[in-house]
């Protein structure tokens, strides 16, 4: 049995929100990253059960989209965050407090 | 959109058996038929070669990350060059019965999307991102000449004494 | 799986000449970056490039300015009225960007060629953010937009502040569009389409009304974000202040308008009031309320803020905060036009604001950059003290441009103000009214520290030495192009309003009342 629209919307809105409340909670900056990544993926969940339901391509395209954006900002964000540790030796957001009134 | 059925991904199934089957066969039969010698260095952790000591945390070459990103991108490519590749034979047979140029179209457009990463490489090489031997290979040339003098060296040792 | 793919083939044949002014800007950032790689000691000649690119993209750009609204790409990329006039902004800002970043290539170390390339492809996805019809165009514009400045914000990459900068932005960049995406997924499984005009069609009878309403709302935040609007601000002084002076200049002024086209088109096309249809009604009120609510507090906040602070780029920070403010007023009122032409006037309102709001503050902070010194050392208000009279030209241009973003009459600030408050008014409605005379009292507010820095110059004894900086030649030429936009702007604005005044493409109109 194939499972519903709403399962799938149920199962990406369940990912964002961890996702979500991960890059609120977290202070690492990697792991803030990677609940990101989460958000991004759960997006695309949500686009192709979209597509799927319409039996439409165009939700299946913005997930392409998607991943290379994800992709260059993983590579943007990575370096971004390595630049700081070289910098800071530490990859804590806590430490990230010059710019402060 | 015809019903969906399971049975539709069993080849992919079959694959992931045969794959696993494979694996632990291979595992199985060196463990049953390989001849066994337990010294030290065989029942260190394998690790390229090198001796594993000190922690993993430790931080690694930059190297390292410029080259997982530069993958990273190029990887990301093949999204895009798949759902062409699928498509160009159906586009190629649509141009002949219709009036528009469908598969020559796509075809130009490809070659724009790859002479875009083109760039994109040659900006990454010439930045010196493919250099990181420069810099090794300039220290082993140093030591190897340092070790032809120590032989040299040596040899009129061994010459003087005889 | 092939029969599907033969019946959905559309015609490939676009009307390519529509994108031409974006691809001259992309190419160019593609010549730059080369040309950088390959003779990398260059300290000025990809700037020279970028700004004969951007040149021949405004040319071509202007050749369109006549030609009826049309779409091109399959109805994803829109030419009309909403997107020239964005983009001509997004071309002068990218260009005095580069003229402002001439102080960088005697004196300080940073990947000059590197930086120009980004800003170009920056300003490219800016363009697509103002022409995509399509949810898609919008949102790879976007990204091209935000990734480019995340790295400019971190270009002084042995500098600690740019480093938290950039990272600050990063994080909290991508954390709002990935609500923005989300919202846009949203709105896709509500309408069926991704495409504005479709989308404007379909919110009569969307297939999930709910949908609609939650994917309006994240799209609401992903866009407050990049507008910096209460609540979604926090993230604007810090980051402004830490990136290197001329890209704060370009995040405040580029970021931001490129973020209102797309905010723009997204909501006032996309959602807009078919009277007598309940679920479009209820779309377009909430909306406007929540917009409105925002409008208000995104005023009084940066305003507060501004006054409190003792840095001048936070200063400026929290200034371009309240300025968002003052642009949403226009935008609501674009929202709640009764007929094409008043949503027209009203759009055209909100570019024309932006590019006031455009040439004042990239002025401000071309000073501030120049008197910033090497990594922005000095940017505190004491920095400026008594320097009205050791550097008089400096000192009243800067004052220029704080009476413009002040709204004095006879600046751009002032007409730029007058024009989004006006459709407001016209709208006769009551929460409008409210709006317009909280921005009225947030600009007698606003006074206190636009005002403080002038008295800062004129009034206090210097305590430190002054050093007299070297003006670089093009920092001149930005300082003539931003004075002159200022005056001529205040004096002269019926000309440019009325070249901004072109319908747009969105169609979906039913003048009416609400119940």
């Amino acid at each position: 049995m194939e499972p519903s629209l709403a399962s799938y919307l149920a199962l990406s809105g369940i990912l964002f929100t961890i996702g979500a409340v991960g890059v609120i909670f977290k202070r690492n900056a990697i792991g803030m990253f990677m609940c990101i990544e989460l958000m991004l993926n759960a997006v695309n969940l949500t686009f192709v059960a979209f597509s799927r339901y319409y039996a439409d391509v165009t939700g299946q395209l913005f997930v392409f989209m998607v991943m290379s954006v994800a992709a260059a900002e993983a590579a943007v964000g990575l370096g971004i965050i390595i630049s700081f540790f070289r910098n800071r030796v530490s990859v804590d957001v806590d430490d990230a407090s010059i710019l402060k009134n | 959109m015809s019903e969906f059925s399971l049975l539709d991904y069993a080849p992919i199934g079959v694959m992931f058996l045969v794959a696993i089957g494979f694996a632990a066969s291979q595992i199985l039969v060196t463990q049953l038929i390989g001849p066994r010698k337990r010294t030290a260095t065989k029942l260190m952790p394998y690790e390229s070669g090198k001796d594993p000591v000190g922690s993993a945390r430790d931080r690694f070459s930059i190297k390292f990350y410029t080259v997982a990103v530069i993958f990273l991108l190029f990887d990301i490519e093949v999204l895009f060059m798949i759902p062409f590749a699928v498509a160009f034979k159906e586009l190629l047979a649509q141009e002949k019965i219709s009036t528009i140029a469908f598969g020559t179209i796509a075809f130009v457009e490809i070659m724009i999307f790859i002479s875009t990463l083109v760039v994109g490489y040659i900006y990454v090489w010439r930045k010196g991102t493919f250099e990181w031997g420069l810099q090794a290979r300039a220290e082993a040339r140093a030591e190897a000449k340092e070790m032809v003098k120590e032989k040299n060296r040596r040899i009129r040792e061994t010459q003087r004494v005889a | 799986m092939n029969t599907i793919l033969l019946q959905n083939l559309v015609n490939p044949n676009v009307n390519l000449p529509i994108v031409l002014p974006e691809m001259i800007v992309a190419l160019t950032g593609v010549i730059v970056m080369l040309y950088d790689s390959f003779v990398p000691r260059q300290r000025s000649v990809t700037g020279a490039i970028s700004l004969i690119g951007l040149a021949i993209s405004a040319f071509f750009l202007v050749s369109m300015w006549n030609d009826a609204p049309q779409t091109g790409w399959n109805g994803m990329i829109a030419s009309d009225g909403l997107r020239l006039s964005f983009t001509i902004v997004f071309l002068l800002v990218s260009a005095v960007t580069i003229l402002i970043s001439s102080v960088w290539a005697d004196n300080e170390d940073v990947p000059i060629g590197e930086y120009h390339a980004l800003l170009l492809f920056a300003t490219f996805g800016m363009m697509f953010m103002a022409s995509g019809n399509d949810l898609v165009i919008i949102f790879l514009g976007l990204e091209t937009l935000s990734i480019a400045t995340y790295v400019m914000a971190g270009l002084r990459r042995g500098d600690l502040k740019s480093n938290e900068s950039a990272m600050k932005y990063f994080i909290l960049g991508s954390f709002a569009s990935a609500f923005l995406l989300y919202g846009m997924a949203l709105i896709y499984g509500a309408t069926g389409s991704t495409n504005i005009t479709e989308i404007a069609l379909k919110v009569a009878n969307p297939n999930f009304p709910a949908l609609l309403l939650v994917g309006g709302a994240m799209m609401i935040v992903g866009f407050g974000f990049k507008v910096a609007t209460v609540p979604f601000h926090v993230w604007t002084p810090d980051v402004y202040e830490g990136a290197p002076t001329p890209v704060t200049a370009f995040m405040a002024v580029g970021s931001k308008s490129a973020a209102f086209a797309s905010f723009l088109r997204v909501f006032v096309l996309g959602f807009p009031l078919i009277a007598g249809v309940q679920a479009s009604e209820f779309l377009h009120e909430s909306w406007v309320t929540a917009l409105s609510v925002m409008a208000i507090l995104t005023m009084t906040v940066g305003n507060i803020a501004a006054i409190l602070q003792d840095n001048v780029k936070r200063m400026l920070a929290y200034s371009s905060i309240a300025h968002a403010g003052y642009a949403m007023v226009g935008f609501i009122g674009a929202g709640m036009a009764k007929n094409m032409q008043q949503r027209d006037a009203a759009i055209a309102a909100v570019a024309f604001y932006m590019l006031t709001y455009a040439v004042t503050n990239l002025g401000a902070f071309a000073i501030v950059t120049l008197l910033g010194q090497k990594n922005d050392r000095r940017t505190a208000f004491e920095d400026y003290n008594g320097i009205g009279f050791r550097a008089p030209a400096l000192a009243f241009t800067l004052s220029l441009f704080m009476l413009s973003l002040l709204g004095l009459p006879l600046t751009a600030g002032f007409m730029g103000k007058v024009m989004v408050f006006r459709p407001a008014l016209e709208a006769n409605n009551l929460l409008l009214t409210v709006m317009v005379i909280a921005a009225a009292v947030n600009t007698a507010i606003s006074a206190y520290y636009y005002l403080r820095l002038i008295v800062v110059m004129f009034f206090r004894e210097r305590t430190t030495d002054w050093l007299a900086p070297r003006i670089p030649t093009a920092l001149t030429a930005a300082l003539l192009i931003t004075v002159l936009g200022v005056l001529y702007f205040g004096i002269f604005s019926d000309g440019v309003i009325e070249k901004f005044s072109k319908s747009s493409v969105g169609t979906v109109f039913k003048a009416g009342t609400r119940p």
